[in-house]
């Protein structure tokens, strides 16, 4: 009676069963990216840094290809974005290795994400794809990330020795570009966007929010450009459960990404003037 | 809570400035902003502040852990890291729990007091319903009330909510639904429905079930009380109506003696007077012979008076008169009733339609006779002028196996509010024109009678100014 009682829905998401068949694709095509980066490092007469950032383009596009998967639930239309942000991530990240001057590629990732997320901004304001309630979300986040930015520097130098110094303009801004159009975009993407906001909807705040950061933690110590040595691996920890939760909660409380996203851009800004 | 992490920050530079890093006592210090925010803030600004001065102790703990490795004075350290944290979440926490204590003991004695007002339901209803919005800290909430077999009486806050089938699941935060009976021992007299976007605690629902009781209780309350409101005013009014009836009883019986003994005692002057001079003087016999017809007829009026008295006095006992049934030939008692009227009032003009076929009536002859001439008599009573007399019999065609018998006069009419209590035993209704007109006030409540103990009844149509129709239905 309840399907009589209501509009017929011709636009509907699809089953479960068949967002998980699509997300084991998108890992599969992940992986043969990853596979043929690492492929093209072996290959003679091929730049190596060539193939990892191949790779390294291909785990950010599956990360944009699942989010948008998760977030449209499967609709037909997710392909054409997730390729387009899969391919834009690629081209960016071949760029920035060919040239420091490319990483501006990077800069223009959360325009080519933004004009497809436009164009289906009603079926993506459930993951907070919308302006924040509060107008001062944004400074919140911002300087959230910046404190515990801040925080690192400081442990960091007086804990393990570190040095702190203002880095050489064109690699820490190539950085920064990838932290702005890569690194933060995707995780927000993903883990706060698609997967916090899909459990938060079935479950409590908490176990959300701590099944979302534990996914971004596995993510980032997998990471091959963390340093393998166990203190900065417990910093990592430390600091990205802390900042995970922090985007959750700033994802909770202004029901938009910009915050926690800004958050970790300021982060990680801080983060790269560490000199590992 | 800006002010919160200023004083962090105060603190953090006066313990460094003076060196005090491994002085445990100085780090005491950061539970004022943690209390300062929990007070303010409850458990969130108490979490946020424990949190930001146990991550700035941490930059002096942590590299003396660094150094000595897990000793004693790393544990302080630790201890005294984490106990701003533990404090502001307790403290907000204890903050929370009373300030909502609070808010819900203010709410429930508010929504009493709502419940309370002599306001339509409805309105009780959207004033409770924002209260307990209010209360649990919820954005959206309906109350539902079953209304006693009409549509359910709804309220909400805010007033434009109308909670759809299933919770929406649009919006950038999850709606969370509760929906509780309005149950107070009684069955579920209707439902509260909370909504809020994002996350509805334990907690949260625990309050808000002791909270739908308390509605419930006090919806219970207000109802037995407007209950009780309102058969007190029926109670009252019924107690006046009864009051008002006695005394129109009391007045009508006054009237029946007065009027009573002055028709009782017309007959009975004339029958001493009369048997006076018959027995005292020598009458001539022609004029005694006269005599004694006025001594009979007196008799015969003081019999019908006394016969009246009697019947009405049985119909009111409950017995009825003593009826004997005998077939009637209706237009013949007409005709002579009609003859005799006509005969006595010649300033009445006596319409009798009987040309149609008039049924065989199986009836008390005395019985008909006494009603035909009772409603005749009251026509020609109540058209002082003169006028128009029209009597009507046969079968009634809107009410079949009943003969009907109407007399119809254009005379004073009765006004309508007095109608119900024309066929009273001893009532008179007041009007100047008739007012000499004689009659004890018991011909209407006879012929009701008379009418019922045949299994009948009696009808009246009346226009003051325009006249009067009686109708008397009888079994066929």
């Amino acid at each position: 009676m309840r399907l009589l009682a209501q509009p017929l829905s011709t636009d509907r998401g699809a089953s479960p069963s068949t967002i998980a068949g699509q997300l084991a694709l998108v890992a599969a095509l992940t992986g043969l990216g990853i596979a043929l980066g690492l492929a093209a490092e072996s290959l003679a007469g091929v730049d190596r840094y060539l193939g990892r950032a191949f790779a390294s383009g291909s785990v950010h596009g599956g990360f944009v290809s699942a989010g948008w998967l998760l977030a449209l639930q499967g609709h037909e239309g997710w392909r054409g974005p997730a390729l387009r942000g899969a391919g834009a991530l690629i081209v960016a990240s071949l760029a920035a290795k060919l040239s420091p001057a490319g990483a501006v590629a990077y800069l223009l990732i959360p325009l080519v994400i933004a004009r497809d997320a436009t164009m289906w901004r009603a079926r993506l304001e459930w993951m907070g794809w919308r302006a924040p309630r509060d107008w001062r979300a944004p400074f919140v986040g911002a300087v959230a990330g910046a404190f515990l930015g801040v925080h690192l520097l400081f442990a960091a130098s007086l804990m393990l020795g570190y040095l702190v110094a203002i880095p050489d303009g064109r690699p820490y801004l190539a950085a920064l570009a990838y932290d702005i159009g890569a690194n933060a975009l995707t995780a927000e993407w993903l883990f706060r966007g698609a997967i916090f906001s899909a459990l938060w909807r079935r479950w409590s705040f908490w176990p959300a929010a701590a099944v979302s950061t534990g996914l971004a933690l596995v993510r980032y110590l997998l990471d091959p450009a963390l340093p393998q040595t166990a203190e900065l691996m417990a910093g990592a920890v430390f600091y990205t459960l802390l900042l995970g939760l922090g985007c959750c909660a700033l994802r909770a409380w202004s029901g938009s990404l910009l915050p926690g996203y800004l958050a970790t851009v300021a982060f990680f800004a801080a983060y790269r003037i560490l000199l590992v | 809570m800006l002010g919160a992490l200023g004083l962090i920050a105060l603190i953090a530079a006066a313990i460094r400035t003076a060196g005090g890093d491994h002085v445990s006592s100085l780090h005491h210090l950061y539970l004022i902003p943690a209390l300062w925010a929990a007070l303010a803030r409850g458990v969130t600004g108490g979490a946020l502040a424990g949190l930001v001065a146990g991550l700035v102790q941490a930059l002096s703990v942590l590299p003396l852990i660094e150094r000595a490795g897990v000793s004693w004075p790393a544990l302080d350290g630790l201890v005294s890291l984490s106990t701003p944290l533990t404090m502001g979440l307790t403290v907000g926490r204890l903050v929370d729990q009373s300030r909502g204590r609070g808010a819900q003991l203010g709410a429930l004695l508010e929504i009493q007091r709502s419940l309370a007002l002599t306001r339509p339901l409805r309105e009780r209803l959207a004033v409770v319903a924002e209260l307990t919005r209010r209360a649990l800290g919820v954005d959206r909430v309906r109350l539902v009330l079953e209304a006693g077999g009409d549509a359910p009486v709804a309220a909400s806050a805010p007033e434009t909510f109308q909670p759809a089938e299933v919770p929406s699941s649009a919006g950038a935060t999850p709606c969370r639904r509760l929906v509780l009976p309005l149950d107070a021992g009684q069955g579920a007299a209707g439902a509260l429905i909370v909504e809020r976007d994002g996350d509805l605690s334990t907690a949260a629902c625990c309050v808000a079930s002791a909270l739908a009781l308390h509605v419930a209780l006090a919806i219970e309350n207000a109802r037995l009380t407007e209950r009780q409101r309102h058969f007190a005013q029926e109670l009252e009014e019924k107690i006046a109506g009864a009051t008002r009836r006695l005394r129109e009883l009391d007045q009508a019986k006054n009237e029946f003696l007065t009027i009573a003994s002055h028709e009782l005692r017309t007959p009975l002057t004339a029958l001493q007077g009369f048997s006076e001079l018959l027995l005292t003087r020598e009458v001539p016999a022609e004029r005694a012979r006269r005599y004694l017809g006025h001594v009979h007829t007196e008799s015969q009026r003081l019999g019908r008076i006394v016969g009246d008295l009697l019947d009405l006095s049985r119909i009111e006992s409950g017995r009825g008169p003593e009826l004997r049934p005998v077939p009637l030939d209706l237009r013949e008692l007409v005709e002579a009733n009609i003859e005799i009227f006509a005969s006595q009032h010649p300033r009445h003009h006596f319409d009798w339609s009987g040309a149609g076929p008039v049924p065989p009536l199986c009836a008390d002859r005395d019985a008909v006779d006494r009603m035909l001439k009772n409603l005749l008599s009251n026509a020609i009573k109540y058209s002082p002028h003169g006028g128009r007399v029209r009597v009507e019999a046969g079968v009634a065609v809107d009410q079949p196996g009943m003969i009907a018998l109407s007399v119809e006069d254009d005379g004073v009419g009765i006004a309508a509010d007095a109608l119900p209590r024309i066929f009273d035993p001893y009532v008179r209704i007041a009007n100047p024109e008739t007012a000499a007109a004689p009659g004890l006030g018991l011909g209407l409540s006879l012929v009701r009678g008379l009418a019922h103990a045949h299994g009948g009844r009696i009808e009246v149509e009346s226009l003051p100014g325009k006249g009067s129709r009686f109708r008397v239905l009888l079994p066929a």
